[in-house]
């Protein structure tokens, strides 16, 4: 077991390295992020330790997939299985028990500790998994898969929108729109395998489009109640929906330029930075997004022609 | 047609290729067979352009990828995808009409599920059925055969049968002999990147031999089985 999690953590390492960041350098700034962006959560909003459960939960239940647990029940006894899956989900959950604790939230901290016990008893079998529907079905792939892992989180938000309607609080609802967009940023955060590219009868600048319009077509529809119900609740406010929401679809642009500017590699440390960059000052975009687009179109002309 | 000539491919100091000089006609299937580790699957992926080459590699069509089904060895599917939106995005990337699924799933798969929940051998015939629906005019079938039921053997071979009389290219790769013997017409022998055998149909009964006795050799009795 020690040498399970010596393992891990080296492959943790290794994959800060490929980052292009050195592994220390990551983990300080990984804390940093983490209170910075819980600090930011609670600021913004008075329901701040619902979406904060949900958050965890949703880091935690990353370590239930099938696969791997079944990997793990083949290399270990019983005993020793619960207890590396204990102490993963225990790993995972302490940041975020801890911060709780630090706000004195205890029944929250309570409730990631219950959550990040007991998912390690829940097995998932991959074999009856149930198909969760989409409407994304004439366009894989990227917001189906994406769709299918973070579901529940659109299901929370949604439920953020009806809070936000019911207790008047527009910034609450405006943050949902924030969060659907950050989860569809997620789903173009992983290069896919060359075939996946290769497929494609089109030149780099075609594929790039399409890849985009799927993308503004598909957030949309995900936005779309929540922008409906605050357009009608909030008539006033919908000007600055409609800004953020085209911001909203510049900043997945971004990403997906991103994404396949050094094509198959993964997006590296330094074009992170200037892609945090971009989100915290906008008009840097200008600069960023004809420089990614011109490395996409190199990198996937190797593949695409 | 597609004609290959001097092509060379090095991996850093190694060279993995060395100077092919194949043509590959319309209508015909060729078998490609070899060691692991011969340079099979990397001509496949130079022929599909997804490897850097030196050399050439010309067919009557421009780009020649936009014609070219390749199925892998081992077909890599997304966590929660369904067989069928893996049909839905291969035929999406070529810009066919997808219509009468249900039809065209000769294999029989549960298109519903997570292709991800498929055995090795649903794997495959999901990642061939996406080829086919794809009106490809050549095929690259890396292995079809392997972890495939005797039924599905059957009927891959007859699917290659017909391919051939469409005017189709086929080359395949096998580790199975006999289904090689049912299927092609040439069969191309590699080993460490260059061809050292080719040889035609009324052949193909020498070369197993020559294969068998090349391959066995007294390995069996060195085992001293009792």
């Amino acid at each position: 077991m020690k040498f399970y999690f010596s393992l891990q953590f080296k492959m943790l390492n290794r994959q800060l390295s490929d980052f292009g960041i050195l592994p220390i350098i990551g983990y300080f700034l990984s804390l940093i992020a983490f209170i910075g962006l819980s600090y930011l959560l609670f600021y913004a909003t008075e329901f701040a330790s619902y979406i904060y459960i949900l958050i965890a939960f949703g880091f935690i239940s990353k370590l239930s997939d099938p696969h791997r647990n079944s990997f793990l029940k083949n290399c270990f006894s019983k005993k020793k299985y619960f207890q590396i899956r204990l102490l993963e989900n225990l790993i995972i959950g302490i940041p975020f028990i801890l911060f709780m604790f630090f706000r004195t939230q205890y029944l929250s901290a309570g409730v990631i500790l219950i959550i990040s016990g007991l998912i390690a008893f829940i097995d998932i079998n991959s074999k009856y998994n149930y198909t969760i529907p989409t409407p994304f079905f004439r366009y894989p792939f990227e917001f189906i898969v994406g769709f299918r892992n973070t579901f529940f989180i659109f299901i929370g938000n949604y439920f953020l929108t009806i809070m936000a309607i019911t207790v008047g609080n527009f910034n609450l609802g405006f943050f949902s729109i924030l969060v659907v967009f950050i989860i569809c940023m997620t789903f173009y955060s992983t290069p896919e395998r060359e075939y996946y590219v290769w497929i494609f009868s089109s030149n780099p600048k075609k594929f790039l489009y399409r890849k985009i319009m799927t993308a503004i077509i598909f957030s949309s529809l995900l936005t779309l109640p929540i922008l409906i119900s605050l357009s009608i609740f909030f008539p006033d406010k919908i000007g600055i929906i409609l800004i953020f929401q085209c911001i909203g679809y510049i900043l997945l642009s971004t990403i997906i330029l991103a994404k396949y500017s050094d094509f198959p590699n993964k997006i590296n440390f330094s074009q992170s930075l200037l892609l945090a960059l971009g989100c915290a000052f906008p008009p840097f975009l200008l600069l960023l997004i004809p420089m990614f687009y011109s490395q996409s179109v190199y990198s996937l002309n190797k593949i695409l022609k | 047609m597609i004609t290959i000539t001097d092509l060379s491919k090095t991996y850093g100091p190694k060279q993995v290729l060395v100077n092919i000089n194949l043509i590959f006609e319309k209508g015909k299937t060729y078998g490609i067979i070899g060691e692991n580790g011969a340079g099979k699957t990397t001509l496949f992926k130079c022929i599909a352009g997804i490897e850097k080459y030196t050399g050439s590699i010309e067919s009557k069509h421009e780009i020649l990828k936009n014609q070219l089904g390749f199925l892998q060895t081992e077909p890599y599917f997304f966590s929660k995808i369904t067989g069928l939106e893996y049909l839905q995005l291969l035929c999406n990337a070529r810009s066919v009409i997808f219509k009468d699924i249900e039809n065209k799933n000769v294999f029989e798969l549960p298109l519903n599920q997570y292709a991800i929940t498929y055995s090795t051998g649903m794997k495959k015939k999901l990642a061939l059925t996406a080829i086919l629906l794809q009106n490809n005019d050549y095929f690259i079938l890396d292995e079809p055969f392997n972890g495939v039921d005797i039924q599905s053997n059957i009927l891959i071979t007859e699917i290659i049968h017909r391919l051939k009389e469409l005017g189709k290219t086929i080359i395949i790769s096998s580790h199975i002999f006999s289904t090689l013997n049912d299927t092609c017409d040439e069969i191309h022998m590699i080993k460490n990147g260059a061809f050292i055998k080719h040889v035609f149909k009324e052949d193909f009964g020498r070369l197993e031999q020559e294969m068998k006795d090349f391959t066995i050799g007294n390995k069996i009795e060195n085992l001293d089985l009792k």
